[in-house]
């Protein structure tokens, strides 16, 4: 999966050498006869090799189960997903993203795991992270714990900064306008407010807004800071709430009134603008990491977004869980039991640390303390990684998220006034809520 | 000594093993009719009881809706009323545009290229080379070229003309602009070298003829060329229109629909019904009905060429 980073075997083998874990053999739950179960995943790129030693690994320390992994493209497995299910074919053990698990969870394809399987199985929920662990939780019941996960976070860039007069990161919504007036310079030289101010020729500015999904996430992560959310209790979309208006529009005017932001932009002009150091702060996904780390004399930061909303800290994550599909009636109960165990391995402390070194942020709160990431920019954002809130909950993904992104995109583009453009888009969201509804449980 | 006897038809018998059997085409026939049912029939069959129920895999009983989805296609208050019709449109204009453009380069491009020029095979494979990207690299090189504020084409456009920047990825209209010139750039090779082909099938000495009857290089053109080049056009038109009303690859990775779904072609809007809302009946009632104005517009769009190309041979 590319969006979640590439470090090659180097730093595997760092983070086997120098981690505070050691990648002892755990004590297996399953004690029963030999079985082998299949365990299908998505991780085909960069990060494939490394589930593929992960896998070997616990064959080797587990000599009553045999995994038998398949890497296959996430997109090819969403299709085949239900099919397996209906056929009785399902893999025993499989890895889906936190954008489609609900649908899978509310169609029926996965079984839930009851406190009564975490206890056989030794999984401490409370090792992962709660946001996070609860993407994977439907109508009060779990469907699966977290492996990978990825943030929305804020790069900065330290040099400009530093000639612009910023010495402190922002962390609040007054913070970030100073900061973001701050940075902000036109071609001749001139601040926001000063006379003859030119906001159509900016040389220099505080913050990168864009228009596509992931300039969306900066909207979504701002209404959930005001305590918004994307759908009600009744799972209807109601991104337009006072709350959202009110989060959406500080964003908007940071276009719109402040000109602190450029108009009419593209994800990648910003990501050109923030490594050529034009603008302070750059809010994206965590993935730019190794991009920002191997371009030369660049030197930046990676923090938390800062709390635009008044109600808590919050940042979109994107997530992977390891689930149980669905089985046919007389599905060996041994095969459960070793898939359980598999889970317990595969996302406990020490397998986690392994996985860090693809790109992915830890989802156990151990991994998090660990030493190796003490001196790495994106240690930035550990403190508040409780924070981080998923686009799930909620079966019909599409139905609402296209929506809400189109709706950011006309706000952002000041295509509409940004109550309009969020009241559109939940009215489009919720006529195909409407009849997806018969689809999901 | 052969008789003609031999090679006349028999009346054979069914269960005859010779080539008399009346069964023989039919087993030559066979192995494509068997593709042609099991990839092509059944599918759209069962992309067609599909479109008539709520399609759950799920479940064990399928709810038998009828029209319902084909309906809300018709129905302005739904969502696919409005996407659909509004994307076919989007399509419609992109095939407008692109065609006449694909087809007159292609001609105008192998007629310079079929002269004994200098480095004639040189220049046919720069403009033939970009044909074999896929539809993601060329797509992420014209977004790069036009994007509103780091792409070349603005940047040349303020740096040495001084001109304003162009917004072409977030305004409507302009934001056509990359996916057409990057079509073209993309696939009019493929064209050219049909319209190299077919002028490599014209005589050389109905141009002798006209040079003697003093007919200038124009004049040749328009009333040797072009005629002799109909069926050719033909054929590309047809392919060229029916590959630009399939549009997809160049919206996605260029503008990804946007802005405003302005550049959302059908089959990215039938995409995002199927796999972004799983409403794949849903779905499988716009393929038909897209398939079905295809079909129209083929039809339509045969009978006028052929019509045109006899015309153009009476004369």
């Amino acid at each position: 999966m590319n969006r979640k980073g590439k470090i090659g075997l180097a730093l595997l083998l760092g983070a086997l050498g120098t981690g505070g874990f050691i990648l002892a053999q755990t004590q297996s739950s399953y004690t029963g006869p030999k079985v082998e179960i299949t365990y299908l995943h998505g991780f085909t790129g960069p990060d494939r090799p490394v589930m593929e030693d992960l896998v070997k690994r616990f064959n080797e320390t587990h000599p009553n189960i045999v995994v038998k992994a398949t890497a296959q493209p996430w997109g090819t497995t969403w299709n085949q997903l239900e099919p397996l299910v209906a056929s009785g074919r399902a893999p025993d053990v499989v890895v889906v993203n936190e954008d489609q698990i609900t649908r899978f969870i509310a169609r029926g394809a996965l079984t839930p795991i009851t406190p009564q399987m975490y206890r056989s199985a030794n999984i401490d929920t409370n090792r992962f992270f709660k946001p996070l662990f609860e993407t994977a939780s439907y109508k009060g019941q779990s469907y699966g714990v977290p492996i990978s996960a990825v943030a929305y976070v804020m790069f900065y860039n330290k040099a400009l900064m530093q000639k612009m007069g910023v010495s402190k990161v922002p962390t609040n919504r007054a913070e970030l306008l100073t900061a973001a007036r701050a940075c902000t310079t036109d071609k001749e030289g001139r601040k926001p407010g000063q006379a003859g101010f030119d906001a159509k020729n900016l040389e220099t500015w505080g913050i990168s807004l864009y228009n596509n999904w992931v300039g969306a996430r900066m909207a979504y992560s701002a209404i959930l800071q005001n305590g918004g959310s994307l759908v009600d209790k009744d799972l209807n979309a109601n991104f337009n709430t006072p709350e959202a208006v009110e989060a959406v529009q500080f964003l908007v005017d940071l276009v719109q009134k402040e000109n602190v932001a450029r108009p009419n932009s593209t994800e990648e002009a910003e990501l050109a603008a923030f490594s050529q150091g034009k603008v302070c702060f750059f809010p994206s996904g965590q993935w730019y990491l190794d991009r920002f780390e191997k371009t030369p004399n660049f030197s930046f930061g990676v923090a938390f977004p800062p709390r635009i909303g008044n109600k808590q800290d919050a940042t979109w994550g994107g997530s992977s869980h390891l689930t149980l599909p669905v089985q046919r009636q007389g599905y060996d109960p041994n095969k459960r039991a070793a898939a359980m165990e598999f889970i317990n391995w595969m996302s406990a402390a020490p397998q986690n640390l392994v996985w860090t070194s693809t790109g992915s942020l830890p989802t156990v709160r151990a991994v998090a303390q660990d030493k190796k990431f003490e001196t790495q920019p994106i240690s930035g954002i550990f403190d508040k990684l409780d924070s981080i809130y998923a686009t799930s909950g909620f079966p019909w993904g599409g139905q609402v998220l296209g929506p809400f992104d189109g709706a950011w995109e006309r706000a952002y583009l000041g295509k509409q006034p940004v109550k309009q453009a969020l009241d559109q888009g939940v009215d489009e969201a919720n006529k195909q809520i409407a009849q997806a509804r018969p689809n999901f449980r | 000594m052969t008789r003609a006897s031999d090679w006349s038809p028999r009346r054979g018998r069914l269960f005859a093993l010779n080539d008399s059997n009346p069964l023989v085409p039919y087993l030559y026939l066979l192995p494509h009719a068997a593709f042609f049912l099991v990839f092509t029939v059944y599918p759209v069959g069962y992309g067609l009881w599909v479109s008539f129920h709520r399609w759950d895999l799920l479940s064990d009983q399928q709810e038998f809706v009828g029209l319902t989805f084909y309906r809300n296609l018709f129905d302005p208050s739904t969502p696919q009323s409005q996407f659909f019709w509004k994307s076919l449109i989007n399509t419609t204009l992109f095939t407008l545009i692109s065609t006449p453009l694909l087809v007159g380069a292609a001609l105008g491009l192998a007629v310079l290229l079929y002269r004994p020029i200098f480095g004639r095979a040189v220049f046919r494979a720069i403009f033939f080379m970009p044909g074999i990207l896929s539809v993601s690299v060329m797509g992420i090189l014209w977004r790069w070229m036009f994007d509103n504020q780091s792409g070349l084409v603005n940047v040349i456009r303020q740096e040495f003309w001084g001109l304003p920047v162009i917004q072409f990825l977030t305004t409507e209209g302009w934001a056509w602009v990359p996916i057409i010139v990057g079509t073209v750039w993309w696939t009019v090779g493929f064209n050219m070298t049909l319209y190299l082909a077919a002028l490599g099938g014209i005589s050389h000495s109905v141009y002798e003829a006209a040079d003697i009857d003093g007919a200038g290089p124009w004049a040749k053109f328009r009333h040797i060329t072009v005629p002799l080049l109909a069926p050719t056009t033909l054929f590309i038109t047809v392919t060229t229109v029916l590959a630009s009303f399939q549009l997809f690859g160049q919206s996605q990775v260029i503008t990804n629909g946007g802005p405003a779904r302005s550049t959302q072609s059908v089959i990215m809007y039938i995409t995002e019904e199927a796999f972004g809302n799983y409403q794949l009946s849903s779905a499988s009632a716009m393929a038909f009905v897209f398939g079905a104005l295809m079909l129209v517009f083929t039809v339509i769009q045969f009978r006028l060429m052929v019509k045109d190309l006899n015309t153009s041979r009476e004369r």
